[in-house]
């Protein structure tokens, strides 16, 4: 008996066990998100609700901040706010990044090796910078867009260098001399390689792009009032918070756990797997 | 060797003049009436690569100061970030990957790693000075009072307390990127078949760790020198900002909110460029460690 198998096995399980917590994590920010409107007790950038820079307490639970805003309300707002540019944006990663990597790898030698070329070289940049870049190029309201954009070349790089190995494999080759097309055979290794993958990948890029998106608006080029997500929350706070933690405390966390719940979604072997 | 290295310096070569093609179409911008469809533009464009040819960089529109003035100023406060981020990187980052990449540990702190890893680069520096500002009772720069630099180096005591904190935001983002290496390198060696078929040569685990596993493990590293700039150079924009710091990235960030392109064109190039140098190193260097030739 192999003595290796209990614990690969108690690995997997805790890797499921994790896993299922993560989407289930997001699942229920999913519900906060489509009822933060009726869970909120004061719409979004309302000011003098209570207080100004009220601490926890009982009548407010996140406390208040310099405008007498709710916090756990705009948290509410803010959390709403950064789903709805991170999924989008996400789903522009994952095509024009690991898709569109793993197709182009099999276009004609020219042209790919010239799509790998350019796309090296933006994925050279920080993404956080080439975001900002792309933002400040278009608009505000093309945050998403910008972010998905700039999280994808590092993706495509790492897509098309997986898939070129496996264009060269021996299936690739058999498949090649049984008289098997290379769009049907392109059709079959993304299939086959996407199916387990996807859930993972797509969590993966919503938490690549929520830090891009969080950060961007942290440095004034993401959401703009009354629409405030996380980011700009903090960094309205940035100014107050040494004496009023909880102004950047509790949109902090949130934004973490976010991120958290994502990055669990997407397998806890992130990163130790070429 | 010597073919590789070849290879890879033609590599280089080739980014390094997509990365000034780049730079120069985002110049271009500034240039009037660039945007107003795509044959100004590519005549802009080449009016700017022209004058990259003839190195001259333009003027900043903020300061009127020539580029490679700006940048001479402002670089070296964040090369001097990057390069003490580095030190941090390297002294928490490697024995954390090392602690945490193999084992039953590995699947113990993975989660917890997850945890750590979740906080934004942003919130991470918040944290630090919400700590150094109510523990230590320092003076925290956060709110564009006193900013640092510029300069690579600490003129004095005061200044070298404020580069603490921004040294300190980057080097961990380092060491995120680091850990992560070498634990994605870690794992990739110990599913090495000839690591069980050397022991059944009679090497003990030791020397089998030591002579082959530790080579690919660092070998690992190297090949992610890439990846680990780019979350230094980010790091550099977000405490730079947080700490208001003079530096290159601050340059960036605040030439794109003011269009001022060739600035930011400037700054871009020369992120680009260290991105591709590591790139470079690192790929050398890996080589060199897992396969050193026929003189050994």
């Amino acid at each position: 008996m192999n003595p290796a198998l209990p614990a690969v096995t108690g690995a997997q399980s805790l890797r499921t066990t994790l896993r299922v917590l993560g989407w289930t994590g997001l699942g229920l920010i999913a519900v906060a998100v489509s009822l933060s409107d009726f869970l909120a007790s004061a719409p979004p950038d309302a000011a003098a609700i209570g207080p100004l820079l009220t601490p926890p307490s009982e009548s407010f639970k996140f406390g208040t901040d310099i405008l007498g805003r709710n916090m756990l309300s705009e948290t509410l707002h803010g959390l709403s706010a950064s789903v709805r540019l991170a999924v989008p944006a996400a789903l522009i990663a994952l095509l024009f990044g690991t898709l569109f990597g793993s197709v182009a790898a099999r276009l004609p030698v020219l042209v790919s090796l010239t799509l790998r070329w350019l796309l090296g070289i933006l994925a050279a940049l920080p993404a956080l910078l080439l975001a900002i870049l792309i933002i400040a190029l278009t608009a505000r309201g093309w945050a998403s867009l910008a972010a998905g954009l700039s999280a994808a070349p590092l993706a495509f790089v790492r897509g098309f260098d997986r898939a070129s190995v496996q264009a060269r494999a021996v299936h690739s080759e058999y498949a090649r001399a049984t008289g098997i097309s290379s769009a049907t055979l392109l059709r079959r290794d993304l299939v086959y390689e996407f199916s387990g993958t996807l859930s993972a990948s797509a969590a993966r890029a919503l938490a690549a792009v929520t830090i891009i998106l969080s950060t961007a608006s942290f440095l004034g080029f993401g959401a703009e009032p009354p629409h405030r997500d996380l980011g700009l929350m903090i960094a309205a706070a940035k100014t107050y918070y040494l004496h009023a933690w909880w102004t950047a405390a509790f949109p902090a966390l949130t934004l973490m756990i976010l991120i958290l719940f994502a990055r669990l979604a997407a397998g806890l072997d992130e990163g130790e797997r070429p | 060797m010597l073919r590789f290295v070849l290879n890879e310096a033609g590599r280089l070569l080739l980014g390094l003049f997509g990365a000034a093609l780049m730079a120069a179409a985002v110049a271009a911008l500034s240039v009037p009436h660039a945007a107003d469809g795509l044959a100004y533009f590519l005549v802009a464009w080449a009016g700017r690569i022209n004058e990259l040819i003839h190195l001259r960089f333009g003027e900043s529109v903020i300061s009127g100061l020539s580029i490679f003035v700006e940048l001479a100023t402002r670089l070296p406060l964040t090369l001097g970030l990057v390069g003490e981020g580095v030190v941090v990187a390297a002294l928490v980052g490697v024995p954390i990957g090392f602690l945490f990449g193999a084992g039953p540990v590995r699947r113990a702190a993975a989660p917890l790693i997850q945890i750590v890893a979740a906080a934004p680069v942003f919130c991470a520096g918040l944290a630090l000075a919400y700590g150094a500002a109510s523990l230590l009772h320092w003076p925290v720069p956060i709110n564009g009072g006193a900013s640092i630099g510029p300069g690579a180096f600490p003129q004095n005591a005061a200044q070298a307390q404020a580069m603490v904190l921004p040294a300190l935001t980057v080097g961990l983002a380092g060491a995120a990127a680091v850990q992560l290496a070498l634990r994605r390198a870690a794992a990739e060696a110990g599913q090495e078949s000839w690591r069980f078929f050397l022991r059944r040569m009679g090497l003990a685990s030791w020397d089998v760790e030591r002579s082959y596993v530790m080579p690919q493990i660092f070998a690992g590293l190297l090949a992610s020198l890439g990846e680990v700039m780019l979350a230094l150079l980010s790091a550099a924009a977000v405490a730079e900002w947080v700490f208001s710091c003079r530096g290159a990235a601050d340059l960036f960030v605040k030439s794109v909110a003011l269009h001022d392109w060739s600035a930011a064109a400037a700054v871009l190039f020369v992120f680009a460029s260290l991105t591709l140098v590591a790139q470079f190193v690192g790929q050398c260097g890996a080589r060199l460690l897992t396969n050193p030739g026929p003189a050994r």
